[in-house]
């Protein structure tokens, strides 16, 4: 099983990254699990076509104890779509509801009801606390790409989630995968994504360039990869999910890799 | 659903009560220096080591690894514990801590087994700290399989009991202030006096079968004094449960023995007082006793009677029982911290005014 994790900037395009790489690794026939981890419950739109899916907060809310059924949606190629949700803006504490979500998820087994091939995390904006670091850490994700373009706030926050995963890595847990440019058209892009990746000690693995397409799909609330499929985009995140797909490692376990789901590799 | 607001027992309380019966050495609360700390006296006065990372509010916001590793380098360094178990609380759950994380980070070596219990004070039921204790229990290679299995399935049983009879089953319950043991023991006296068959039957949750099983000794005296017949029914049987809750056995056993006083029938564990109810009074009815003192968890007997003398540690139970019109209950409040370490029978009062009643008979 594949675990990747999506980190990025707020309004970076990761949801919309995320989602492509998911609909172009299901479109292939392998089974894939995307998972949002955003208390705005907005990762899996492009999926689904539903605005407001049923997150597993929601359910957890009334005191109720969630199925799989209730909590996994199906997707575009047969992708499972599941939203963490959280509390209303301004309540409460969102990191800890993804803490919570993933729990309910490991106790009802998701993983091995589903046995995905690759499961994906899109993770809201920035590691602004321990809950938010969850995938990355306790053995959920095993590789973490950064979804950025050449804007200053965006590589900031990508330099911000390496070191954090530099944090965590003695741990045994996740390691940092590199860069997913987003291209938006500044001024010597490229050069600054470079740059930034190689202070990173970290190189960007694919550029995805901007493209009137994918605020079209976006507007039909559909992934380019279904709902332009012979567009030159298209192309482009089919070979970003392949390129991910093939840099990231194989692992077992449940929800947590290691056989015995302890979420370490350093046994 | 009935919405409990009495203050009810703590998952992480359960969960370090647990890990003492598994003989852990030391115990690490990894959270504000105060928190558990009423509970923490009388489990260090029973021999475990607790220790607190004392989180402070920078700790909550920097994240709390760095104090836990500290606390747990110093535990070692001061205790050099066989076996060491870091406790949850609610604090470092809300900022989600790794725990397992910390204590690899710490580097303890390979003489001290180290492992951490998930849990915090906002889980359902407070068995369930000591659920996940247990499940630790497993993994760290405390017990085994089948011993795993029959707690959890104890303990389910007991928060059954506790929601249909007990304190659980009740919104609000004031904290009752006990009768004087005056009426029952005369009772108790003039039953045996008139040569009246009269069975003590002892339901205790773990330690405090030190200071109930004294009214055995007490009634066995009366009973050598005053005539009548007896019947002895007890959950301590000593082959059941975690290490150290069988020693509790064997040690009360012991001395019962000493004294000359037989129990009759064992009805099970003194972790199985929420299932062996049945079992109790089986042996109860076959005897068709004129009086019943029941003692312990009384209402894991399955059909206590108005007349039947109930002997409860637990203010706030004894009140669900007078409320209730069972009106010879009597409270041996804070029978808990003394017990706490016993490894002895403590003299409990109500058998005291029996024997006193008796002697000026």
């Amino acid at each position: 099983m594949r675990r990747i994790a999506i980190y990025g900037k707020g309004g970076i395009g990761k949801s919309t990254t995320s989602s492509n790489i998911t609909d172009a690794l299901a479109e292939k026939g392998l089974r894939v699990m995307q998972i949002g981890c955003d208390p705005k419950a907005d990762s899996t739109r492009l999926l689904t076509g539903c605005d407001k899916p049923v997150t597993v907060l929601d359910i957890m809310r009334n005191g109720e104890e969630p199925t799989l059924a209730d909590i996994v949606h199906e997707g575009r190629n047969g992708s499972l779509c599941v939203e963490c949700g959280g509390p209303k803006p301004g309540m409460g504490c969102a990191g800890r509801g993804i803490i919570a979500a993933f729990e309910e998820l490991e106790r009802l087994d998701a993983m091995k009801e589903y046995d995905p091939d690759v499961i994906i995390y899109d993770v809201l904006g920035d590691v602004v606390c321990g809950g938010f670091a969850m995938p990355i850490r306790n053995g959920y994700a095993r590789d973490v790409f950064v979804v950025t373009s050449g804007e200053m706030m965006s590589l900031y926050a990508a330099n911000n989630i390496s070191e954090a995963v530099k944090g965590f890595r003695q741990d045994g847990y996740a390691r940092f995968g590199g860069l997913i440019q987003n291209s938006r058209n500044v001024k010597d892009e490229n050069d600054l994504v470079d740059k930034a990746a190689t202070e990173m000690g970290t190189e960007v693995v694919y550029r995805v360039p901007r493209s009137p397409t994918v605020q079209a799909c976006e507007g039909r609330r559909t992934t380019v990869i279904s709902g332009a499929p012979d567009s030159e985009q298209a192309e482009e995140y089919r070979r970003l999910a392949q390129i991910l797909y093939d840099r990231s490692e194989n692992v077992s376990g449940g929800m947590r890799l290691g056989d015995g789901g302890s979420g370490c590799d350093c046994d | 659903m009935t919405v409990i607001y009495h203050p009810r027992p703590n998952p992480i309380v359960a969960a370090m009560y647990t890990l003492r019966d598994m003989d852990v050495d030391v115990v690490v609360t990894h959270g504000p220096a105060g928190c558990s700390f009423m509970a923490s006296r009388p489990l260090e006065n029973a021999g475990v080591r607790i220790v607190t990372s004392a989180l402070k509010d920078n700790d909550l916001i920097f994240g709390g690894a760095e104090p836990l590793i500290r606390t747990l380098k110093e535990a070692k360094k001061n205790f050099n514990p066989r076996t060491m178990a870091v406790v949850g609380t609610c604090a470092s759950t809300i900022i989600g801590d790794d725990i397992a994380a910390a204590i690899r980070r710490a580097d303890l070596g390979p003489d001290c087994n180290c492992f951490a219990v998930d849990c915090s004070g906002c889980m359902a039921d407070n068995t369930q700290g000591a659920i996940r204790a247990i499940k630790a229990g497993l993994k760290a290679g405390l017990i085994d399989q089948a011993e795993c299995d029959r707690q959890i399935s104890l303990l389910k049983a007991a928060t059954d009991l506790e929601k249909k009879r007990g304190m659980a089953a009740k919104a609000y319950l004031s904290p009752a202030v006990s009768p004087t043991k005056m009426h029952v023991c005369r009772v108790i006296a003039n039953a045996l006096k008139e040569g009246k068959k009269v069975a003590v039957i002892m339901l205790a949750k773990k330690e405090l079968a030190y200071r109930f099983a004294d009214m055995f000794v007490a009634v066995d005296e009366a009973r050598k004094r005053l005539g009548g017949k007896t019947l002895f029914v007890a959950n301590m049987d000593g082959s059941l449960g975690l290490p150290r809750i069988r020693r509790y056995c064997s040690n009360i056993n012991a001395e019962l023995d000493a004294d000359g006083v037989n129990i009759d029938v064992m009805c099970g564990g003194l972790d199985e007082y929420a299932v062996v109810g049945e079992k109790a009074k089986a042996a109860v009815d076959e005897f068709q006793p004129d009086l019943k003192i029941i003692m312990g968890i009384c209402h894991a007997y399955p059909d206590m009677g108005k007349e039947d003398i109930l002997i409860t540690d637990q203010p706030r139970q004894l009140a669900n029982y007078l409320e209730q019109n069972y009106l010879c209950a009597v409270g041996e409040v804070s029978s808990h911290t003394m017990v706490m370490g016993a490894t002895g029978i403590v003299h409990l009062e109500t058998a005291d005014t029996l024997r006193e009643i008796v002697r000026e008979m």
